[in-house]
């Protein structure tokens, strides 16, 4: 394990965007989630968090966007301490933070283009600029030709791609991604994959939470492995195979 | 400004899209509210026109001092100056035993010869005095009339104290039963719109989770709800101003009897503008309360 890690590769310039200090989780008295965790992502780095179910993935995914709070140590993401933020500054960070869902999290009664334009709504962008970003955005999913119609009228790798399109619509620093790829076929898996770690190079910091080692194989970047919610190994990114 | 236009649509957007989503407990919520400010706005209604005819009443009150017979010229136009130096008196105006005489004559009609055969004019002479705007009540009439027979020279003071007493304690009756009424049937009708609220709030979790994932805030998240709350209780209050009208409208020929016993011949008057604009915004204030308590205790961090 490298506590205090900076930037491992080429992007990460400047103060990490996620950090933690000695973090544990626990639900119950002597139950721990995760234990002792310390670590550092940097600025455009797109790193893989894996290990077995209850490895402490979700629980790690969901300290950093605020749904729980750290029962010891300290998590600063993008600078603020998660751990002590108020409700309104909590909505300010998720503004900034941008999840993917296995399940994708989608409103089935809500258009397609309505569902990525909910990250724009609820910050008051204008619904003008907010429609031509949602269009933009599902331009680059691909998806722009199904923007008036339901989630459940899409596959489900064109759900996750709505889903990642809501994730990236308001530019956020950071991506999270909890088994991105969890329902989908192989083919769907590489595509999915392919638009999440493309956040990544446009300088968005990416934590992908996966147990699906080909993933891993294929990307070759950092990363960080839980086991009974003990950080256990921090492999570095490495070329990727020829 | 522009990010301001956003939002406010956004909310609008959002509300309109929740009572569509949930309409049999939204119009449950709305008949509720319609049912209570159609009772109070009835109460209300019989409450203005009671109040109304008193004031009505009020502008033609008197006090009558009959004055003792014999009483001397000087005497008389002593009293006189003492009367008009009363507090409350407005105006004072003696009635002769003559004028008496003819007001009896032209008020009785076919009944003028039941003084024929006197030998003199039984009817005392007397003093009417009007009452300056402050002092038409019961308690102007009572204070007035006190002072009136303390003076030498009047022989019986009349007023319709009584009448008014008695009208007066009705309405205040009426009032207390309409703020009884109105407090129980308003706090049911709050209960209930705080609890469709919550449904909704309880159908709509996911949503909400959703919401609060992409960073709405807690004023965006609730907003919509507040806003629903109150458009339930505007379309509540409109409605139960749309039935009050159309049953004041309608039961007036079939009341009209009754309604004269306790108006007086005055005709009956439907709320005035502020007392629309009142019932309605009762209902806009009930759903806004309403949602507002549905909403105490949060949502999911």
């Amino acid at each position: 394990m490298r506590a205090g890690r900076r930037t491992a590769e080429g992007p990460g310039t400047g103060e990490a965007p996620i950090r933690l200090y000695h973090v544990s989780k626990s639900y119950q008295a002597g139950a721990y989630a995760l234990r002792d965790v310390t670590l550092e992502v940097g600025k455009g780095e797109l790193v893989f968090l894996t290990g077995p179910s209850g490895a402490g993935k979700t629980s790690l995914l969901r300290l950093l966007f605020a749904a729980e709070r750290p029962s010891e140590g300290q998590i600063l993401v993008l600078g603020r301490h998660v751990g002590e933020l108020r409700a309104a500054a909590v909505a300010a960070l998720r503004r900034r933070v941008g999840v993917v869902f296995q399940d994708f999290k989608l409103l089935p009664r809500r258009t397609v283009e309505e569902n990525v334009r909910l990250a724009l709504d609820v910050a008051g962008t204008p619904p003008r600029e907010a429609r031509a970003r949602a269009f933009e955005m599902l331009k680059q999913v691909g998806l722009q030709h199904r923007r008036h119609q339901h989630p459940l009228a899409l596959s489900g790798g064109e759900q996750q791609r709505v889903a990642i399109a809501r994730a990236l619509v308001n530019e956020p620093e950071i991506l999270l991604a909890d088994e991105p790829t969890g329902n989908l076929d192989r083919d769907l898996t590489f595509e999915i994959m392919d638009l999440v770690a493309s956040a990544a190079t446009r300088g968005t910091t990416v934590l992908v939470a996966t147990h699906d080692r080909s993933l891993l194989e294929r990307y070759r970047r950092r990363t960080l492995r839980l086991e009974g919610g003990h950080l256990v190994q921090d492999l570095p990114a490495a070329r990727p195979r020829a | 400004m522009t990010r301001l236009v956003a939002r406010l649509g956004y909310f609008a957007r959002t509300a309109l899209r929740g009572l569509a989503a949930s309409p049999i407990p939204s119009g449950v919520a709305v008949a509720t509210i319609a049912t209570t400010l159609l009772l109070v706005g009835a109460l209300a209604l019989l409450i203005g026109n009671m109040q109304g005819l008193l004031d009505r009443v009020a502008d033609d009150l008197r006090v009558t001092a009959y004055l003792a017979d014999g009483l001397s010229d000087a005497a008389r136009a002593t009293l006189i100056d003492r009367a008009r130096e009363l507090p409350g008196v407005e105006s004072v105006t003696l009635v002769t035993k003559e004028e008496a005489l003819r007001r009896f004559r032209a008020g009785a009609g076919g009944r003028s010869g039941l003084l024929e055969g006197l030998e003199e004019n039984p009817l005392p002479a007397s003093l009417e005095l009007g009452l300056a705007a402050p002092a038409r009540s019961a308690e102007g009439l009572r204070r007035t009339s006190a002072a009136l027979a303390a003076l030498p020279g009047v022989s019986q003071v009349a007023s319709s104290q009584d009448w008014v007493d008695g009208y007066v304690r009705a309405v205040d009756l009426l009032r207390a039963v309409g703020a009884v009424l109105g407090g129980v049937l308003g706090l049911a009708a709050l209960l209930i719109v705080a609890n469709t609220i919550r449904l909704a709030v309880y159908a709509r979790r996911d949503e909400l989770e959703i919401l609060a994932l992409v960073g709405a805030s807690r004023a965006v998240v609730g907003i919509p709800f507040l806003l629903e709350g109150a458009l339930q209780g505007t379309a509540g209050g409109a409605l139960a101003l749309g039935l009050l009208y159309g049953l004041f409208r309608l039961s007036l020929p079939a009341l009209g009897h009754e309604l004269e016993l306790v108006l007086g011949f005055a005709a009956p008057r439907f709320l005035p503008p502020l007392g629309m604009l009142a019932l309605v915004g009762a209902g806009t204030a009930l759903g806004l309360l309403g949602s507002l308590l549905s909403l105490v205790g949060g949502r999911p961090r």
